[in-house]
């Protein structure tokens, strides 16, 4: 009885190591364990199977190192699978840090699909001003953006040619983790040109766009690691984030497990005072 | 006349942006829709200048520490001290494409910054589970919900429930489009409303509090 009391006060340390073995040992050692792919990621995925070289899309990278983990995942998956379409990409950020995720996937990507910056692939940076930068950019891309993260003039691109509006560009994407992010982008770019708008964001966050996803002003939305490890999937081509979700399997049942823990001996406890 | 010019300005600007989205009006060789096309880039460059405040107050507010001998003013010089460095080598690569600056700065933030963000949001991880452990207890009717739903998400959205139970994916996206989606949808609406008339209230001068003072 003393040992089923003790299980409602487990110390901090012990609850802390076992989640530790349970994140880091199938990193070391895989499981394998199967995934399945969600409607809302399969939609971002067959969105993009429409997409051509002849096509434009906007990456927006609305993230910080911090959300990294979760997020950037995505950014790779998608930015692989349109790069293998030869689509053309222009990332824009309206995080500080966003233009520094967007040159390490070009620089990634450049020599295994022969990318040529300027033509196929551009870094327009960071653009100040949170929301009403994006409703600026949606409205007059050149104008907002007049130089890339290059300081090269954007009207000089040929990737930028006959880009205006938000009307111009085929497909946005934005890969949120916080304001501004999904919100302003459906509510400054989504509502006002009425254009295409998927997103991925940070799992704590998906909740809240659903909502989005129903009314079909997103016409996509993948949902934190999970949702990048789906795109791995779906692409064929599987990579970090499928390698984690074994942790993150294991990490679930642990959480799960100190919650039984802790209502049994909650329980008992509360029978034994009545 | 201090406060009452930033009080104006943000009646007029409001204003122009709030009718774009209702009329199109011409106002001579100007059109409404090119005036708030100029005001939302003015913003960026308004932006721009916070950032910069931003930094240059971080750097006052340590270098006084610095210079007092605070509690943990180490801490102070490591914060100036990185700051430099970046700084100088941010500003070396992005605006003066010096050759040694470019993979410096690319490395600083690859394996350095992203690194340690990711540990910092990472330790989440380890805090939610002891507090799920705490809180979540069987105290009452709504508790118990609470308690139930949660653990049907997480097997839901983890691999592993699916192995254990091919419906738990299921019973999870069920609980995220319906009881979750009608949730969100109130608060989201209500969000929206109440920022309306907080908006409207700064339009009409009614709410100060952004002007700062008294």
């Amino acid at each position: 009885m003393e040992f089923i009391k003790k299980l409602q006060t487990i110390d901090n340390r012990i609850i802390y190591a076992v989640m530790l073995v349970c994140l880091a040992l199938p990193l070391l050692f895989p499981i394998g364990i199967p995934l399945s792919i969600a409607e809302n990621t399969q939609s971002v995925y067959d969105l993009i199977e429409t997409l051509g070289p002849e096509h434009k899309v906007i990456l927006s990278l609305d993230y910080e190192p911090a959300s990294s983990p979760d997020v950037h995942p995505q950014a790779v998956a998608v930015s692989r699978h349109l790069f293998e379409r030869g689509v053309q990409v222009i990332y824009v950020s309206f995080w500080e840090a966003g233009p520094m995720f967007a040159e390490g996937l070009i620089a990634d990507f450049t020599s295994q699909y022969q990318l040529e910056y300027g033509k196929n692939v551009v870094n327009l940076g960071f653009i100040a001003g949170r929301e009403t930068a994006i409703r600026a950019f949606g409205d007059d891309m050149i104008n907002t953006a007049p130089v890339d993260y290059k300081n090269q003039p954007t009207s000089s691109l040929p990737i930028m040619e006959g880009v205006v509006d938000a009307k111009d560009i085929d497909l946005f994407i934005t890969f949120s983790g916080g304001s501004p992010g999904v919100l302003e982008w459906v509510r400054q770019v989504q509502a006002q040109h009425n254009v295409d708008l998927a997103a991925g964001a940070v799992t704590v966050s998906v909740p809240g766009f659903i909502p989005f996803v129903q009314s079909g002003q997103l016409k996509g939305l993948l949902a934190g690691l999970r949702g990048a490890a789906e795109y791995e999937v779906v692409s064929g081509l599987p990579g970090s984030a499928v390698a984690k979700m074994d942790g993150q399997s294991l990490g679930h049942l642990a959480v799960i497990m100190f919650i039984v823990l802790g209502n049994i001996a909650y329980l008992t406890t509360k029978k034994d005072k009545e | 006349m201090r406060r009452e010019i930033p009080v104006i300005i943000t009646f007029v600007v409001g204003i122009l942006f709030l009718l774009n989205n209702v009329v199109a009006v011409e106002l001579g060789s100007m059109s409404l829709a090119n005036i708030v096309k100029e005001l939302s880039t003015w913003v960026t460059v308004v932006s721009a200048f916070a950032v910069g405040i931003a930094s240059v107050n971080l750097v006052r507010v340590h270098s006084r520490n610095i210079g007092s001998r605070r509690p943990r003013w180490g801490l102070s010089v490591i914060l100036v001290v990185t700051f430099v460095i970046f700084t100088v080598v941010g500003i070396s690569a992005s605006t003066y494409k010096m050759p040694w600056a470019i993979p410096l700065n690319q490395n600083l933030f690859d394996y350095i910054q992203t690194p340690l963000g990711s540990a910092m949001f990472s330790l989440i991880a380890f805090y939610i589970a002891s507090a799920a452990y705490r809180a979540f207890r069987l105290r009452s009717t709504e508790a118990t919900i609470l308690l139930i739903s949660a653990v049907l998400l997480m097997l839901g959205r983890a691999p592993i429930g699916e192995v254990i139970w091919s419906k738990f994916p299921t019973i999870a996206t069920w609980l995220m489009n319906i009881p979750n989606a009608a949730g969100q949808r109130a608060v989201l609406i209500g969000a929206a409303i109440g920022g309306f008339a907080v908006a409207l209230r700064v339009l009409l001068g009614m709410e100060r509090g952004h002007l700062g003072g008294e």
